[in-house]
Order: C-alpha cells, then sequence, then structure tokens
C-alpha cells in the first residue's frame, strides 16, 4: 500500500513538473444587491473556471485579484441565481435574481457532482439546515420522513443503531446501505461517530443508476455524507449551538399490583389443584410498581463550536462538539453514551492545478449500557418482577439492598438488583477522514487521488459480580449471608478491539463538448479496499471485595482457574479490488443518458467466482425545455427511467474449518473427551460447511420517475416507481437436522422481489414580506416479497424459555414474517371443546385455535402468517413557519401497518401478570377474547404458544420534533459582531398516537428482530432549550 | 505533450490495478483457522477427531431421563407445569413434535454419526500403528448413535459413507428399522473384530463393550440365540458384580469392575453456557434430579427436583432388597434418620412424591465452576448385572431355552441385591422370563432402560398410563425434519 501512494505522489510530482508559467494579474471589484438593491453580504465570486474567489463584506462589496486572462466571474449566494459577469474596470453593480427553488443545486453521486437538473436516477436529499433543526443524537435519525425512499425504525437505546432500509428489505444478510462521507467509503456502525451538526448534505443514492458504480456495495443504497467545508477568501464565521434536553419515558405498560397478582396467582394456583399461594390478600395493597423504579428522568446535552473560512490559497472549516445522553432506564449512571468530536476540513491550493484536501475527524465515544430487549433485560424484570415485595431489602441478616422474591425462583429478578449489578463501560476512539489531491491535468481532465481512513480503537470492560437475587434464586451466586455460593466466583472481562479501514480510489473526470449541444462528463477509474479488524480480550474471577472499584484483570486474583487468566482473540481482513466508470451524456440539458459500468472482485466469494460485474443505464428527458411545451404554470419537468444491476457481498469465506474446542459456546461444535479421571482430552471435528461457489447477491432494479415544478417554482413534487429483483440471495438456510451440528455455510439461495414507491411534495411561499412557509411531505411504500428459497424457509427472531420461534423468511411471504396460531377466542363449553378439531389439552376457557389445513387437529402444521413487522407505508411531513424573527418547525412521522409481537410477557406461575388478565375468562359467556383465557399455573392447552393473542398493530403516528425559535436582531447585537442570536425550545417525541399496549411501537432491529418486543428501550420523550450563535 | 501526459498516467494507474488482483485472494490460514485441508495427516489427528465422536455422547444426558420419565418408574415433576415442558409432555404422554429433549438428541446422535462417517470416509488416508482399533472404536460409537436413534424414533435416515455437506440436505428418507438395524449389526461386528479387549485409558470403548451393546441391540431385534452367543463371551469376560451395590454410583465406581461401558464426565474443565447447558464436559442430569434447596451438612447437593421416582417403583422392591435405598432418596425418612445433618429442603413444587433419583442425585464436591452444568458423575450406560440380565433373557428366550443358564445368571444378579441365596428364582419358561424383566426393572431403574424395556417386551401399554399402542412406542421426529427435510412424522404424532 505505500508502495502505491508512494508510485502516486512520484507520478504527481512529474506531471507537476510540466506545468506552464505564471501570468500577470488585474483587479476586479464590485458590489451585490438584492431585487430591492440592499446589499447581499457573503455572496461568493469566482472567477469563472477557477476556484479563485471571495466572498462580499456586510456591504456587499467584494475586491478580487484575477489573472489578466480572465474574462468572467460568477456570482452565488444562498437563495439567488448564479449569475455570470463579465469582469469590467472600476466599480461593477451586480444585482442578483430571487430563486425559491435553486436549479443549480448539486447533488453528490458516486465519484463526482451532478447539477440536479441533469440527474436521471433517484436520489433524496436531505440538507444540513433540516438536520440542525432535529438536533438528532445519530444523523440517520434526521433521514426518518424527510428522505422519501428510506425507512427508518429508530432505537430508544443512548446512540444506538436504528433499523435503515433503503427502498425496502432486498437482503437477509444484511440491509445497511454504504455511507460515503465526502468520498471516504464508511457503514452505517459509523453514524455514531459523526456529529450531525457538521453535515452540510445527506444525498440517499437509490436506483441502480446511482448505484451500480458502487457495484457489490451498492444493493442496499448508499447515503452520502457531505460535511461542511470552508470557502476560499471567506471572512471567518464562528457558530456555537448548544441544546439541553430532559428525557422521561412516554408512557408505562398495565401489570397487576401487589394484590391483583396474589389473588390472580392464588386463581392460578387452585385451578391446577394446588392451594392458596397467598392466603390473607389484605394488606398487600398497591405494591412496588418496578417501572417507576428503573424509569428515570434524565438528561440530554449537545454542544458544537464551529468555525469557517478561507484565504485565497486554503479554505478551513474546523468543528468541536460534545454530547452527553443519559439513558432513562436505570439513569446516566448505568446508561450513557457520550461522545467528543473535533473535525478539520482543510483544503489548499498547492498550486493553481494541484488541490490537496484533507479532512480529519477524532471521535470519542464513552458508553454503558443496560442489558435490552431480552427476556433479561431491566425492562422485562421489571415487568415481570414480584409485585408484592418491598423495594428495600427488609429482611434482617440478609445481602443486598433490594427485596427478592421467595416465589420466583429463576429467569426474573429484581431490576434493582440486576441494574445495581450491572457494570460495564466502553471507551472508543475513532480517527477518520480523507487525503486527497487533485490535478487539473487539462482543462476538464481532473485526476483525483484520495485514500479515505478509520481507525477504531475500542477498550471496554464488564464486570460480573457475586450476586444475591434470593435464597433459592438459581442465578443467585451468594448465600443469604452475602458468602460465595460453592464454586461461585465473580468475574472481570476486559477487551481491546482495533478496526482500521481504507479505501484507496484513483480516478479521473473529463467533462467535455462536442459541438454546441452535446455535453459530455465522464469518470473511470480503481478502487482498493481493505477491512481489518482484530481483538484481544482476557477475563479473570475472583475481583477484590466483589467491587467495580476493583475490577481490573490486574487485580483480580483469578484462584479459581488454573490458568488465572482466560485469554482470547481474533482478527478478520475482507478485501476488495474494483474498477468503474461513467458517461453522463446530455443534449441541451434536454435528453439526459447515463451509463455506468463496475467490476468488482471481492476475497469473500469462492474461488469459483472471484468478479463479478454490475452496470446501469439511466435517460432523462426534461420536458420544459422543448419549444413545444406551452403549459404556463409548470416551470420544469422531468421524466426519468433507469435499470441496472448491483449487489451484496455480506458475506464471509466459507471454509470446513476444524474446531478443537474442548466445550462450545453456542453450537454443538466441542470435540473434547474427559476419559476417567485424566484432564479433558482435545479433541477435533469439522466445524463448519464449506461452499466454493459462494457469489454475491444480484440486484436488478428498475427505476420510473419524473420531478415537476410549478406555479413559480412554489410547489415541487418527485414521484418515483421501482422494483427491485435480487437473486443469488445470500443467506444461511434451514437445512436437515440430519446434517448435524456444524455451522451451515452461507449459500446463494433464494430470490425476492421488492417494489415501492417514493413520493415527495414540497411547498415554499413567501406569503408576505414577513410570512414564509416552507412545507414537505414525504411517502415511503415498499412491498417485499421472498419469491424463491432453495430449502424452505429461515426461522429467526423468537423469545422465550424454551425458546419459541416467531419470524420467518419464507417463500410467498414477506421477509421477517411473524409465524403462528391463529385464534378464534375461547372455548365456552366443552361442547365447544367437542365440535371443533381436536386439540389436545383444551378445557373449556382456553384458546380456539384455527385448524388452518382442515385436517381435524390443531397441531404444528396449523401455523399460519401472523403478521408483519414492517410498514405498509410510512410518511413524514416536515413543517417550517418564518414571522419575523420567530420561526417554528414541526416534524410528524407516522408508519402504518407495521405489526409489533408483544414477547416480554413471561408467563411463569409467579411472574407478574399483565393487566389483560383481569379480563379472563371465568366461566361459559364471561369473554370470547382470545387475549383472555382462562388462568390456571398449568396450561395443558398451552394459551402462550405463538400465536396472534400476542401480535398487535404497531401503526403509530408521532410528533417527532416541535421547535419554536427566536431571532434576536438588534443595533447592538451588530455591533458585538454577532450576526445570528437564536433560541428556541423543542419537544421531540412529544406525542405518539398508537394502539399498541406496550412502550413504543417503533422496535428496532435486524429482518428477524424488527417488530420483537422483548421489553426493547423506548425512544424518550424530550423537553430541551438551545440557543445558536454566530459571530 | 499534454496528450502524453495523460496517456502515461493512465496508463500506469491501470496497470497498477491489474497487478493487485492477488488482493482478493484468500487463506483462511490468514485468520489463522486451521481447515480440513490442514487435518488427518499424522496420527494424532487421527486421534483427536476419534475423541471428537466421543463428544456427543456427553450431549445425550437427557436420554436417560426420557427412559425413565416416559416409564412407570419416573415422574417429571420439575418446577411446575410449564418447566421442563418436553418432559413434561413425555410423562403425561403429550408429547408433540417440537420437543426440545427429543430434538436435542436426534440432532446430537447425527452429529455424532457426522463425525464418524468423516473418519470413515478418509481412514484411507494414512497408516499408522493402532489404526484399526481407533476406527473400532469410530465403528462402535456410529452403532451407539444409531441404536438410540432407532429405539426411540423407530425408521431414521440411514446414510454411513461420509459425512454429509450441504448440499445433501433434504436427500434423505427415513430407511426401514430393520436396515438401521443391520447397519448396527455390521458396524458392531467391524469394530468386535478390531477393538482390543482391554483399553489402558479409561472410558474408551473396548471389545467387550462392543459385544454388549451387540447383544442388546440382538435383544431389542428378538434374535435371542445370536443375542445369547455374543454375550456369553462377555459374561465370560473379565467382568465382576461390584459386591455393595452403592459403590457403583460412587465417584469412586467410575470405570470400575462392573462397568463395561459408561458415558464419561468431568468437572476437570468447567463450562458456564446457559443457553446450550448440555454441550460442555459435565452432566447435567444429575442437576436435575436433586431435591431443591436443599441445606445442611448432607453428602447432597441441590437440584431441581426432576426425574422423581414414582412410589409405585419404591414399593416394587422386596424387604430386604439392598438396591432400594441406592435406587431411590426418600428425602424425608432421610431427614428424620441423620438430624445431625440439619438438612431443611423446599418440598417438590410440581409432581412431588417425596423421593429422588439416588444414582444420580447431585453430590457436593463433585462439580465445578457453574455448578448446575458441570457435575463429574459418568452415566453407567453398561454394567455387568446388565449383561447377566441381558443373557438370562436371551437365553430364556432362546429357540431352544437354557433356563438352568438363564437361572444361574439372574440369580448372580440377586444374590448380590439381597446377600443371600434365599431369594433366588428357581422358575422356568414364562415366569422365569416375567422375573428377569421384573430384576431388571429393579436392578436397572433410574439407569434409562425402562420405557425401552417395557416397549421390547410389549408390556407399555398395560404397565404405562397413557400409553397408546402403535403410537407411543416411538417418539415423534423433530417437526423441522418434516417442514424441512420432508420425512413423514410417526404415525399418531
Amino acid at each position: 500500500m505505500e508502495k502505491a501512494l508512494k508510485k502516486f505522489a512520484l507520478l504527481s510530482f512529474l506531471i507537476m513538473l510540466g506545468l506552464t508559467s505564471w501570468s500577470q494579474d488585474k483587479t476586479a471589484a464590485g458590489k451585490v444587491v438584492d431585487p430591492s438593491g440592499l446589499p447581499v453580504s457573503k455572496a461568493t465570486i469566482l472567477v469563472k473556471g477557477t476556484n479563485a474567489g471571495t466572498s462580499t463584506n456586510e456591504m456587499g462589496m467584494f475586491s478580487l485579484t484575477v489573472p489578466l486572462s480572465a474574462k468572467t466571474i460568477v456570482v452565488s449566494s444562498v437563495g439567488f441565481e448564479t449569475k455570470e459577469v463579465s469582469i469590467a474596470a472600476g466599480m461593477m453593480n451586480i444585482a442578483l435574481e430571487s430563486s425559491s427553488s435553486n436549479l443549480d443545486e448539486v447533488v453528490v453521486v458516486g465519484y463526482g457532482v451532478q447539477k440536479v437538473t441533469k440527474v436521471s436516477g433517484a436520489v433524496s436529499t436531505v440538507k444540513g439546515s433540516d438536520i440542525e433543526k432535529l438536533k438528532p443524537v445519530r444523523a440517520e435519525d434526521a433521514l426518518q420522513g424527510r428522505a422519501s425512499g428510506v425507512t427508518v425504525v429508530s432505537n430508544g437505546s443512548p446512540g444506538a443503531k436504528p433499523t435503515v432500509l433503503v427502498r425496502g428489505i432486498p437482503s437477509y444478510t444484511g440491509t445497511d446501505p454504504v455511507v460515503v462521507v465526502d468520498g471516504a467509503i464508511q457503514t452505517l456502525d459509523d453514524f455514531n461517530a459523526i456529529n450531525p451538526a457538521d453535515i452540510e448534505s445527506v444525498n440517499v443514492l437509490k436506483d441502480a443508476a446511482t448505484t451500480a458504480i458502487y457495484g457489490v456495495k451498492g444493493g442496499n443504497g448508499v447515503i452520502v455524507v457531505t460535511t461542511k467545508t470552508g470557502r476560499k477568501n471567506q471572512k471567518t464565521e464562528i457558530t456555537y449551538s448548544g441544546n439541553y434536553a430532559m428525557q422521561e419515558v412516554l408512557n408505562q405498560i398495565g401489570v397487576l399490583n401487589a394484590s391483583e397478582y396474589a389473588a390472580i396467582v392464588n386463581e392460578g394456583s387452585v385451578t391446577s389443584g394446588g392451594s392458596l399461594v397467598f392466603p390473607n390478600l389484605s394488606g398487600l395493597g398497591a405494591g412496588t410498581n418496578w417501572q417507576d423504579q428503573i424509569f428515570k428522568q434524565a438528561p440530554l446535552q449537545s454542544h458544537t463550536v464551529a468555525a469557517r473560512g478561507g484565504s485565497d490559497k486554503m479554505a478551513y472549516f474546523l468543528s468541536g462538539g460534545y454530547l452527553a445522553q443519559e439513558g432513562i432506564v436505570g439513569g446516566g449512571e448505568k446508561s450513557y453514551f457520550n461522545r467528543i468530536n473535533a473535525t478539520s476540513n482543510l483544503s489548499f491550493d498547492l498550486s493553481s492545478k494541484l488541490k490537496f484536501i484533507t479532512n480529519t475527524t477524532y471521535t470519542n465515544i464513552k458508553g454503558a449500557g443496560v442489558p435490552e430487549n431480552a427476556i433479561n433485560s431491566v425492562i422485562s424484570n421489571a415487568l415481570n418482577f414480584d409485585p408484592t415485595v418491598s423495594v428495600l431489602n427488609n429482611t434482617p441478616n440478609t445481602y443486598g439492598k433490594y427485596s427478592t422474591s421467595k416465589y420466583i425462583l429463576s429467569e426474573i429478578i429484581n431490576p434493582l438488583t440486576q441494574l445495581e449489578d450491572t457494570y460495564n463501560r466502553n471507551n472508543t476512539s475513532k480517527l477518520y477522514g480523507k487525503l486527497e489531491l487533485q490535478y487539473d491535468l487539462l482543462k476538464n481532465l481532473k485526476l483525483s487521488s484520495r485514500f479515505g481512513y478509520t481507525n477504531t480503537d475500542v477498550t471496554g470492560k464488564n464486570f460480573t459480580p457475586l450476586s444475591f437475587y434470593g435464597v433459592s434464586h438459581i442465578n443467585s451466586t451468594m448465600n443469604a449471608d452475602g458468602t460465595p455460593k460453592p464454586g461461585s466466583h465473580n468475574n472481570v472481562y476486559e477487551y481491546k478491539t482495533n478496526y482500521f479501514n481504507y479505501t484507496f480510489e484513483n480516478f479521473a473526470n473529463y467533462n467535455f463538448k462536442v459541438g454546441q449541444n452535446h455535453n459530455f462528463e465522464t469518470v473511470a477509474g480503481f478502487s482498493m479496499a481493505r477491512v481489518t479488524g482484530n481483538s484481544l480480550n482476557g477475563s479473570r474471577q475472583d475481583v477484590p471485595f466483589n467491587s467495580w472499584s476493583f475490577a481490573d484483570i490486574s487485580s483480580a486474583t483469578g484462584i479459581a482457574t488454573l490458568s488465572g487468566i482466560d485469554l482470547g482473540s481474533y482478527q478478520y481482513e475482507r478485501r476488495n479490488l474494483s474498477y468503474f466508470g461513467r458517461v453522463d451524456y446530455d443534449f441541451s440539458d434536454k435528453y439526459l443518458v447515463s451509463g455506468t459500468l463496475r467490476r468488482d472482485g471481492s476475497f469473500a466469494f469462492g474461488d469459483n467466482n472471484k468478479f463479478a460485474n454490475f452496470f446501469s443505464g439511466s435517460l432523462g428527458w426534461v420536458v420544459t425545455q422543448e419549444d413545444f411545451f406551452k403549459v404556463g404554470f409548470i416551470d420544469y419537468l422531468k421524466i426519468r427511467g433507469s435499470y441496472g444491476i448491483t449487489g451484496n457481498e455480506n458475506v464471509n469465506p466459507q471454509y470446513q474449518r476444524i474446531s478443537t474446542l474442548l466445550y462450545a459456546y453456542g453450537l454443538g461444535q466441542n470435540a473434547g473427551y474427559s476419559f476417567g479421571n485424566e484432564p479433558t482430552s482435545v479433541g477435533a471435528t469439522i466445524a463448519s460447511f464449506k461452499n466454493d461457489d459462494l457469489k454475491w447477491e444480484e440486484q436488478a432494479q428498475l427505476n420510473a420517475g419524473f420531478d415537476i415544478r410549478f406555479f413559480n417554482n412554489k410547489f415541487s413534487f418527485s414521484g418515483d416507481y421501482f422494483r427491485k429483483d435480487i437473486s443469488g440471495l445470500l443467506f444461511t438456510p434451514t437445512l436437515s437436522l440430519y446434517l448435524g451440528t456444524a455451522s451451515l455455510p452461507t449459500a446463494n439461495i433464494g430470490t425476492t422481489q421488492t417494489s415501492g414507491v417514493d413520493m415527495n411534495l414540497g411547498y415554499t411561499d413567501q406569503l408576505s414580506k414577513n410570512f414564509r412557509i416552507s412545507t414537505n411531505l414525504t411517502f415511503t411504500k415498499a412491498t417485499n416479497l421472498v419469491t424463491e428459497t432453495n430449502n424452505g424457509l429461515i426461522t429467526g427472531g423468537g423469545y422465550g424459555i424454551p425458546f419459541q420461534s416467531v419470524t420467518r423468511f419464507e417463500k410467498d411471504k414477506s421477509p421477517g414474517y411473524f409465524y403462528g396460531f391463529k385464534t378464534d377466542g375461547l372455548f365456552q363449553t366443552q361442547a365447544d371443546i367437542a365440535k371443533h378439531a381436536s386439540q389436545p389439552g383444551a378445557q373449556a376457557g382456553d384458546i380456539r385455535f384455527v385448524d388452518i389445513n382442515g385436517d381435524g387437529k390443531i397441531d404444528g402444521d396449523d401455523r399460519t402468517d401472523i403478521g408483519n413487522p414492517f410498514p405498509d407505508f410510512t410518511m413524514g411531513w416536515n413543517l417550517t413557519l418564518e414571522y419575523k424573527g420567530f420561526d417554528f418547525n414541526s416534524f410528524v412521522y407516522a408508519s402504518v401497518g407495521n405489526e409489533v409481537y408483544r414477547a416480554y410477557e413471561r408467563n411463569l406461575a409467579m411472574t407478574n401478570k399483565f393487566r389483560s388478565v383481569l379480563g379472563r375468562w371465568t366461566g361459559s359467556g364471561s369473554t370470547n377474547e382470545s387475549t383472555n383465557p382462562r388462568y390456571s399455573f398449568i396450561d395443558a392447552n398451552n394459551n402462550t404458544r405463538v400465536s396472534d393473542r400476542y401480535v398487535e398493530d404497531g401503526s403509530f403516528l408521532k410528533i417527532k420534533n416541535l421547535q419554536l425559535g427566536y431571532n434576536f436582531s438588534s443595533a447592538a447585537l451588530r455591533r458585538a459582531n454577532i450576526s445570528k442570536l437564536r433560541i428556541y425550545a423543542q419537544a421531540r417525541n412529544a406525542f405518539t398516537f398508537t394502539k399498541y399496549t406496550g412502550f413504543d411501537p417503533e422496535i428496532s432491529g435486524g429482518i428477524f428482530d424488527t417488530g420483537m418486543d422483548r421489553g426493547a428501550y423506548p425512544q424518550a420523550r424530550s423537553f430541551a432549550i438551545g440557543l445558536d450563535l454566530k459571530f | 505533450m499534454k496528450n502524453l501526459q495523460y496517456i502515461i498516467s493512465m496508463t500506469a494507474l491501470l496497470l497498477f490495478g491489474a497487478a493487485c488482483t492477488k488482493f482478493v485472494a484468500y487463506d483462511p490460514q490468514e485468520d489463522y483457522q486451521i481447515t480440513a485441508n490442514d487435518y488427518l495427516k499424522t496420527a494424532d489427528d487421527f486421534n483427536k477427531m476419534t475423541i471428537g465422536v466421543y463428544s456427543p455422547l456427553q450431549w445425550l444426558y437427557a436420554n436417560p431421563v426420557i427412559g425413565d420419565v416416559a416409564s412407570d418408574n419416573a415422574v417429571s415433576g420439575g418446577e411446575n407445569a410449564t418447566d421442563v415442558v418436553g418432559l413434561q409432555q413425555i410423562d403425561d404422554y403429550q408429547v408433540n413434535p417440537n420437543n426440545f429433549y427429543l430434538s436435542e438428541a436426534w440432532k446430537s446422535c447425527y452429529e455424532g454419526i457426522n463425525r464418524a462417517n468423516y473418519l470413515h470416509e478418509n481412514k484411507a488416508k494414512l497408516d499408522f500403528a493402532g489404526k484399526d482399533a481407533l476406527i473400532g472404536e469410530v465403528y462402535f460409537l456410529r452403532a451407539y448413535y444409531y441404536f438410540e436413534l432407532v429405539r426411540m424414533f423407530g425408521d431414521v435416515p440411514l446414510f454411513v459413507e461420509k459425512r454429509l455437506t450441504a448440499s445433501d440436505s433434504r436427500k434423505f428418507a427415513r430407511a426401514p428399522k430393520a436396515d438401521v438395524y443391520k447397519q448396527i449389526e455390521l458396524d458392531l461386528n467391524n469394530a468386535i473384530k478390531d477393538l482390543p479387549a482391554v483399553n489402558t485409558q479409561k472410558g474408551r470403548v473396548t471389545r467387550y463393550a462392543a459385544q454388549a451393546l451387540l447383544g442388546k441391540v440382538l435383544l431389542y431385534q428378538n434374535k435371542f440365540d445370536a443375542a445369547a452367543a455374543t454375550l456369553e463371551t462377555v459374561v465370560n469376560g473379565p467382568f465382576q458384580l461390584v459386591t455393595n451395590f452403592s459403590d457403583i454410583f460412587l465417584q469412586s465406581g467410575e470405570n470400575g469392575a462392573e462397568s463395561v461401558f459408561e458415558i464419561q464426565y468431568s468437572n476437570i474443565s468447567p463450562f458456564y453456557d446457559w443457553s446450550n447447558p448440555g454441550r460442555g464436559q459435565g452432566n447435567l442430569a444429575v442437576q436435575m434430579c436433586g431435591v431443591r434447596n436443599l441445606a445442611g451438612t448432607s453428602p447432597y447437593g441441590q437440584g431441581w427436583s426432576i426425574n422423581l421416582p414414582t412410589k409405585e417403583l419404591a414399593n416394587a422392591y422386596a424387604a430386604g432388597d439392598r438396591r432400594k435405598a441406592v435406587t431411590i432418596l426418600d428425602i424425608e425418612a432421610y431427614k428424620t434418620a441423620n438430624p445431625a445433618f440439619n438438612i431443611s429442603y423446599l418440598v417438590a413444587p410440581y409432581k412431588n412424591t417425596g423421593l429422588y433419583n439416588q444414582k444420580y442425585h447431585p453430590r457436593k464436591g463433585e462439580t465445578s465452576g457453574q455448578v448446575e452444568l458441570n457435575y463429574l458423575n459418568n452415566y453407567r450406560t453398561i454394567r455387568y448385572a446388565d449383561v447377566l440380565l441381558m443373557a438370562a433373557e436371551a437365553n430364556n428366550r432362546a429357540a431352544t431355552p437354557n433356563d438352568t443358564k438363564a437361572q444361574g445368571y439372574l440369580n448372580r444378579v440377586r444374590e448380590r441385591a439381597f446377600g443371600n441365596k434365599l431369594q433366588n428364582i428357581t422358575s422356568t419358561g414364562a415366569t422365569l422370563r416375567q422375573a428377569i424383566w421384573d430384576e431388571r426393572r429393579l436392578e436397572l431403574a433410574m439407569e434409562g432402560d425402562r420405557f425401552f424395556d417395557l416397549v421390547r417386551t410389549g408390556l407399555a401399554a398395560t404397565k404405562i398410563t397413557g400409553f397408546k399402542a402403535n403410537k407411543n412406542e416411538v417418539f415423534p421426529i423433530p417437526q423441522q425434519e418434516v417442514d424441512i427435510s420432508g420425512l413423514t412424522q410417526n404415525a399418531g404424532y
């Protein structure tokens, strides 16, 4: 690699030797005004065809030294049409025209930029100003409802990654789109390190025309992030923005109080032939509400200071950010996400033809978390724990601050004890950015060499103390007096992991004209990418004093194990080599044609399939450029279409691994055996299957759309229809059990089909001198269908002990659909049972399951589709109003048709119950609701089996953002050089309208975990105040 | 000039790119991974892989539990109706194809078979001293796994040539029981040919173990003449009945004079994974059968009150039978008899019988690490007493019965049980046969064979409540094998 860089540097040097000599200079000066004659400050003045330029001062004045040969300057400013002016001697007076729709806007596409008007692919754009309004912790949250075609399912846990789907679910192995930050390739996980305030714009590349240049990485869409930069000759501009919020949980789940719980438990025991568990109900009262105990009000604050500007040879953007979010579950001591960012984006003109750009960001993240979205999560424990015991331990001479239950002896524990015993922390240091050389070899021929990198160091520590959850609780590792149980030890685990990724890309952009009207923009190049990770971890038992304060491998004594310290390590590496090229052609901005080619090699593909080719083509027709088109109110109309092939390489090399483990966690791959009293003998076995034919997933996407602006550009509308056909789907199949327990190979099986519609309607108007409105409505719909799987289906997410599988990936179904029994009310009488298909164990009051296959008996074959966790469609509505100094922003997001599987109900005999049990069946005719069967400890009918009893409509409408701000404007501020002072109040997630009975119907995860609510971390409601300041 | 620059630089870039295609080649050694290509090149590799064939034996910890819970010997117990659901269903005769314990047994046996097949497939790769004996162990183990499958599930997919690859999924149908038994006999005969009579490493398969298993397999097929002949060799082998019956089940009695074959467990390398509790070196069945919350200074540890002996089993022991106290722990009586131990415990919360499995009850100091998962107790798979009783039955049921011999073998077992000859059996014919069967129950209770013996002898329907003839002789095969592999389910499930 180093060699490669040297080669390029040498080459660049040689080329530089051929530079032509300098020419003489002259001066261009003038004043820039708006249509009403007022000066326009900070307008950009560039010498046409160069990057040399300046900007206007407060009085709209500028002065610029230009080469004698220069003839024209280009004047641009946000909100105005860009104007070209011939250079004249003396003071030029330049009047700009307002533009309500900026047709000169560009979008950043792969290896270049394109004017919006020349794009014939499908791209969604979210501007930095919209992101600034939301002030999200992670930038993806700003895409939700703002970028059409993108579905974002947010995650409530501090700093955690949401589910992001660009145009549906093409693949099973991974749905994350690739992320390109200033040209350097990253992943969605890296969004945790980006300060959203540093982002200038986000472009989401959706169709094959725009993603095919990323080939095998483009299959899930591409999110192109452009960070802020300075401009040359720009006066220094310093901004500060700060936001302080208080977060809280929106609602609670209805569980039984102590008296209700005791009564129901008594009933359950008696109906199953036992005796009263609580002979005396009086005095139990309401007991303890464990949800009150675990949820805390938690602060969230962020601060960013940034400076941008430039001189005639360089430009800079510097930014420092701090964000601190505490978790609402357990509070800031146990759950937090703290981030520090420092960014420096610099560009230098090394010569008039050679430019050097270096973007560098350092991020440090400190975090801690609590168990989430599982049967052993804090929330699950709070919902299912015994409400009859007090919060604090009041049993004399027993260990522990918090109470224990004498009834719940496994799985469920006191959530406060759990929180107290949860000790972990992690520290992530990340350095990412790029080094880039741009050389203008010829007029319009630019060579670029770019090295993008991300270096991440993660260190962390977990401490598992000895714990006491009750005398007979199987998870107790202590006796009641606080002494360790025989063989029990506390444990500290530490890890250090390094990830280093780079992408080294070399490409040439050549733009030329043939004749007057034939415009060509081309790019060609190659790219090498390498992703590496390695980790060293160790654990040791017997931390002194069973205390987090001493929890370190160096202080633990480790007498319990022979070696003292258990060590582990891993390393991996991925490599890609790619060649790419693109030609964009337009005839007079009227007819657009574009073609892309990419050849990709991946280390992960099997020996028989190392390289893959991807291509795309697109056509566009700007109807409004035609002379015959004379519809007065339509200002702009473009019709677009594209087709192409992209891929997905979310796969690891498959080979027959030999395992020599004495025991194996997670799978039956251990190969040890203990003969007699000897130490365990090391054995060996084949632990995985191989597949030499492994290749990429191939995705063919068709896109058809149009863009229209009408009524003086006040309205804009974009609509796209797409269809994706994916073949060679990579996934781990469910195979015959008689193959044994070796890890199954990933294979190219199956196809899926996704189709949908993205729409975006915008309206912007200056309604009066002081009143401006800007509103935007997005609509995203994607329908996913699995059209072929080789071996039937994949079972995925589930819950419970023993594990019950719920979600599936199966032919003719939507990916990740819920699979289980359909219910049909309750059996009211014995006669009902006799009439129904044979259902073993059923009694009056039990759930009647539907005999789907009509074979007269209820068994596993009667399970069917009982829900889909992914929405039918989502909508976002963004509204901004500005009146004098006031500004108002609201953002509403709706998700319709997503279903949630309620998997947080544990249903052990003595765990707490949910309020629906109060409406249970108590005799013939009492109720016929499938959700309310009779209650008994013995559940011969298995009423708790996976069924639509637990499926709820999770459709929701959330008011995600409400913000009211005021801009101060006074002479005093101007004298203090403060160009902007804005204060605002903000409410995030102020209201959620949903029928879902759990905390939050928005439950993120992969295909198999989205919509599975095992006690998911709910999103917080927060109220914030903030300050924006600009000098 | 400028065009030249352009051509030179573009050519250089392209050449550089082209030189790098090896950039995307991959060898697992980069990630320090050993693959099949690196293996089976030394005798040690063969030995290690053979050890790997033994491992799945340990995962079958629940099979003996099933064998008693499904019979009249024991109830499932547990915390409540929803604890150990799979065992509850087996006990209650409401078993369905989604049964954790049955599916684990199925998967574990087939993993063992695939591991064995891999060695069979590659045995010609290398010659070394002792190879035939090693492969003999492999054949024994394959026979053992198939035997577990065939007696639990009846007809099962049968493949012996190679370790299956992913593309073999769904390729097999269920082979008739008779074919499976034929293969088991073939494997055992091959094993007998090459295995040594004794193996210095305790717990390794010997020729006698293979012969004893073959005798059992023949008995299950009612091939009594052949069974009698095969078992005779073992009867005359180097084994003896341990004088004190209770010694057999102590740690000191493991791999003892009476041991023909034992599945080995150990607490030396403790295991911690709750999500796959049977995949370590410990015996989880031991934890299962313990008294709940047992405290005090007795030698017993606590457990989960699963697999509780029935009162009916306890009452089946005649007065003076020393095996009763060794087989059954009446915890309340024990507490009363030993006040010095200061015992307290939780009455079994579900299906309580007051009785516990003494043979495999947790004992203090015999586990480590995550205490529940690491009990060292070997599973006494085939004891010499079992061989004697099988030989007695084979002789009694042979084409030309030899009841004298049968009585002799039976009475050796009874004399040890009672410590005298007063209880000896002198009957013949069907009465003797019944006496042998009764003796099997008493001698081998809580050792996992009762259900299979009742099915084999046709007595299951009369002895087991809930047992439906022509259905419950076999368990349902896992639902996934119906859904994915397209196998037909057993009748009635």
